[in-house]
């Protein structure tokens, strides 16, 4: 049984258009979409803006119901059987909101933990360990609202965590973070994976795709694309004419940068020595 | 245990966040100050002279108003704007409780405000506050909040259905303080208004304690009140209980948790 089971998913949003004589709009996020996940699998949703990603997300974190088609998760349907679905399951979401803005970090996560029913004993244990994971514990008891937009996303981070998902969805979670931090969330995710959890995540960064997802399905129009692994993805397309030609420049380039390392590489240990440099001369 | 847990929680947080804003602090303050001399300057002339009843209750009802239910309705929609409406919706602890704990928070901090009008209409008046029949009024007053957090809860699942619905509670906040008998009694209004009065239990409970204030003993009228106070009272708390699950479903198929 795979945990996590899309069959045939439908999902339209009706808007009203005009405000004297409104007009109902259909608009078909997504137009039947069959996928799995295994267990202790890490998936890619990818696709253009609007192609139905975080739709399909929300469907299967219980917030939206399906327009037809049947979505389970840990083999309960997750329209009609949420309530065996949702203390086991946890998201998090790119952006600045979904967080109270007038409570410090640690208060958003105080209420989430009693939220997810974690034991009295562990809460604040567990809560001082995610501050610390995500990187906030100093500026932990400010109000968020103080908080940049990375920060906030580090609270969104830690509040996913909260319950120890068996599977995690994850929706841009990258969106906002500096590479330090990004290079972080991607440790975090590769330890999940080790700990045996299922993670189903979304992004646009391709990079992080190859570097970390099993399988990636593309989604165009609300529809699958292809579904494979990034490396069969790749061969199969390496034989196109267009790629081909890119491939070439691309060859020409390298063999002018053989020796070189990216600039993303250079940024993470230049940060990376001035905080050790930094925690040294405070100790 | 759990569910108390819940309830307990979400009450501080209720208190927390709305505390926090400089807007409600206002209200809380200055709010009760204003119902007061108004209300005070509106009896002057009039042959009701019971300042108790229809100066100080009066105003201290419209603060509970105020405070208890706008509250629980503009939270919902402040929630929904922020995205922690979702968050709070599909967490496993179930929405009713987290609800039932908001509209505590918001009780807590509204009767804080009843206080005050008590407060400033005896510095501003200097009149006596003179309750004849305390038992029975604490009783009603117990009766009231909890008509007022019933009601409110009705009103707030039918915010977290729409965000459209924002506009009902602009439309109903006057027309229900007068409805009610807030600071005048309802026989005053024509007849058919009487009967839509009779539908809120805050009309029932208000007269209860209207009565406790001006008369030391009880009689028949008062017991039937209470019994029509607690019927509607029940009658709400399961019509929001039907409306719970009917809008448990609606919100997952209209998509109205969030902000599209
Ligand atoms: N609440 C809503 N009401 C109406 N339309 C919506 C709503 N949410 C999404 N849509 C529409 O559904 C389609 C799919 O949106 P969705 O958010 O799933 O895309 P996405 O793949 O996550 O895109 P992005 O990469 O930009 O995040 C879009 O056309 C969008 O406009
Ligand atoms: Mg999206």
């Amino acid at each position: 049984m795979s945990i996590i089971e899309v069959r045939d998913l439908y999902r339209d949003y009706v808007t009203k258009k005009g405000v004297v004589f409104p007009k109902k709009e259909v608009i078909h996020a997504v137009s039947g979409i069959t996928f799995d996940v295994k267990e202790g699998e890490i998936f890619g949703l990818l696709g253009q803006n609007g192609a139905g990603k975080s739709t399909t997300i929300k469907i299967l974190i219980t917030m939206l119901a399906p327009t037809s088609g049947e979505c389970r998760v840990l083999g309960y349907n997750t329209y009609g059987e949420e309530k065996k679905i949702r203390h086991r399951i946890n998201f998090i979401f790119g952006g600045e909101l979904g967080v109270y803005r007038r409570l410090s970090a640690r208060d958003n996560l105080r209420y989430f933990a009693n939220l997810y029913k974690l034991p009295m004993g562990d809460r604040d244990k567990r809560i001082d360990e995610l501050l610390e994971l995500v990187g906030l514990s100093d500026k932990a008891d400010l109000r968020t609202e103080t908080y940049s937009k990375g920060m906030i996303q580090k609270v969104q981070i830690a509040r996913g965590l909260i319950n120890n998902p068996e599977i995690l969805f994850m929706d841009e979670p990258t969106v906002g973070l500096d590479p330090l931090a990004a290079q972080t969330l991607r440790n975090i995710i590769r330890l999940l994976k080790e700990q045996g959890k299922t993670i189903l995540l979304t992004t646009h960064n391709m990079y992080e795709v190859d570097e970390l997802c099993d399988r990636v399905a593309i989604i165009n129009k609300g529809k699958i694309v292809t579904l494979d692994t990034p490396n069969n993805i790749k061969a199969q397309m390496e034989e196109n004419e267009e790629i081909q030609k890119h491939l070439e420049q691309v060859k020409l380039k390298e063999a002018e940068n053989l020796s070189r390392i990216t600039l993303e590489e250079a940024y993470i240990q230049l940060v990376r020595s001035s905080v050790d440099k930094e925690a040294k001369n405070e100790s | 245990m759990k569910v108390r847990s819940v309830v307990i929680s979400s009450l501080v947080v209720q208190i927390k966040q709305t505390y926090a804003r400089n807007m409600y602090k206002f209200c809380l303050l200055v709010s009760p100050l204003m119902s007061t001399i108004l209300l005070a300057e509106m009896y002057r002339n009039s042959e009701h002279d019971n300042f108790t009843s229809y100066i100080v209750l009066g105003a201290g009802l419209m603060s509970l108003w105020g405070c208890i239910c706008f509250s629980s309705a503009g939270d919902i929609n402040r929630e929904r704007y922020s995205n922690t409406l979702s968050l709070i919706f599909i967490s496993p602890s179930s929405f009713q409780a987290i609800l039932f704990g908001k509209v505590i928070g918001n009780t807590i901090l509204s009767l804080f405000s009843v206080l005050l009008t008590a407060v400033y209409s005896f510095v501003l008046y200097r009149q006596p506050i003179v309750i004849e029949n305390m038992p029975m009024f604490l009783v009603s007053f117990l009766i009231t909040i909890i008509s007022f957090m019933v009601f409110s809860i009705f009103v707030a699942y039918i915010l977290v259905l729409s965000r459209r619905t924002e506009i009902l509670m602009n439309c109903i906040d006057v027309p229900l303080i007068l409805v009610c008998g807030f600071v005048f009694p309802i026989e005053v209004l024509p007849m058919w208004t009487q009967y839509i009065s009779k539908a809120f239990p805050m009309t029932w409970s208000i007269k209860l304690m209207r009565q406790s204030i001006m008369s030391p003993s009880v009689d028949g009228d008062f017991f039937i009140s209470m019994t029509y106070a607690i019927g509607t009272i029940i009658v709400y708390a399961l019509l929001s209980n039907l409306l719970y699950k009917l809008i448990a479903k609606r919100v997952r198929i209209e998509a109205s948790l969030e902000m599209a």
